[in-house]
């Protein structure tokens, strides 16, 4: 009788502590495939702040379709003609595609350089905005020399611009972009430098920023 | 001897009650002002005890919250069911010169934390309870 008495207190002991475990269990049963998109912004100024953002892509992709406002419904954004300046981003993508890799857009404006590349499956945008120092003899800012203000990359894997304008003709399909960048391996996607403020978005499958 | 059985009883009815009021985890808020007559808040409370308390807000007053957050509200179901996921993660962290915010969610549960020269506050909620909370407003609303 005392044996089945402290077995079912050993029992009930293992009950009760398995009950209370459960969710701390249940929370460290992740997914090792989760893919996570991280942003990071280090700030120069006299603030020095840095903001550190992780997101799991398959989070963004669930909440996405169910955020429903202004031009984003379902998961794509409606796109307003007016706003693309005469751009046809289909038709610029459709070149894109049959392009060879290497530099294909290079534009050098007084304010800024932008070059426009595809380069081992991925679309590459590299903009450096310039800031001109004036010329100390004729006070001309346009014989002054040119200093750079900041530079902005972006490398964008192909098939995650294709899924972008894989929905209708006035459309951009996030949602699909989104897949399309959970099925791709890490990279770097966006990094800017600019007099203030340091920019870096990545995806990788690590739930940590470096 | 029943006065030993009765208080074994008792006993025991109430570690099962503690263990499902803990096994569901509990809601914790510190509130610190720094500054001269600033308030100091610090609670806890069994997080059971919010979707039984959920029972007792008056359907009119619920309905209300549900038709403020009808946007928001399917957005943040999805984010509560899938937070209950994840692993121990820091969704978003700011440091600056004075400054500390903190967005994580680390054993079933979320945190947020914020300090500033003026003010330490923290809280803490499990997921599970976030979920319940919605998924009970939700349902009133579609009572509606």
């Amino acid at each position: 009788m005392t044996n089945f008495r402290k077995s079912l207190q050993a029992v009930s002991l293992a009950a009760a502590a398995a009950l209370l475990l459960a969710p701390f269990a249940a929370a460290q049963n992740s997914s090792n495939n989760e893919r996570w998109l991280h942003v990071r912004v280090v700030s120069s100024d006299n603030k020095g702040e840095t903001v550190r953002v992780n997101i799991p892509l398959e989070l963004a992709e669930k909440v996405l379709p169910a955020i429903n406002k202004d031009r984003l419904h379902n998961g794509k954004v409606t796109i307003n003609h007016s706003e693309m300046d005469g751009v046809d981003c289909r038709a610029l993508l459709a070149a894109l595609k049959d392009t060879k890799d290497g530099e294909f857009v290079t534009v050098q404006a007084h304010d800024a350089d932008v070059q426009v590349a595809k380069q081992n499956g991925y679309m590459l945008v590299h903009v450096i905005e310039k800031r001109w120092d004036e010329d100390k003899d004729s006070k001309n800012a346009k014989t002054g020399k040119s200093v750079e203000k900041s530079k902005v990359e972006v490398k964008v894997p192909m098939k995650v611009v294709e899924a972008l304008f894989s929905a209708g003709k006035d459309e951009l399909d996030v949602l699909a972009a989104l897949k399309a960048l959970s099925a791709h391996g890490d990279t770097e996607l966006v990094s800017v430098k600019d007099e203030d403020n340091t920019v870096r978005v990545w995806l990788d499958s690590k739930n940590v920023s470096d | 001897m029943i006065l030993a059985k009765l208080a074994l009883g008792a006993v025991g009815t109430l570690a099962v009650a503690t263990v499902y009021t803990f096994r569901e985890g509990t809601i914790r808020v510190d509130v610190d002002e720094h500054r001269p007559g600033g308030s100091h808040v610090h609670f806890w409370l069994p997080a059971a005890a919010v979707p039984a308390a959920m029972h007792f807000v008056p359907d009119d007053r619920l309905q209300e919250a549900a038709d403020q957050a009808r946007e928001a509200l399917p957005i943040a179901q999805i984010v509560a069911t899938e937070l209950e996921k994840l692993p121990d993660t820091e969704f978003v962290s700011v440091d600056g010169d004075n400054e500390h915010v903190k967005v994580s969610v680390r054993r079933g549960k979320v945190y947020v934390d914020v300090q500033d020269h003026d003010d330490d506050v923290h809280v803490a909620v499990p997921v599970s309870t976030i979920r319940d909370i919605m998924d009970d407003i939700a349902s009133r609303q579609h009572a509606q």
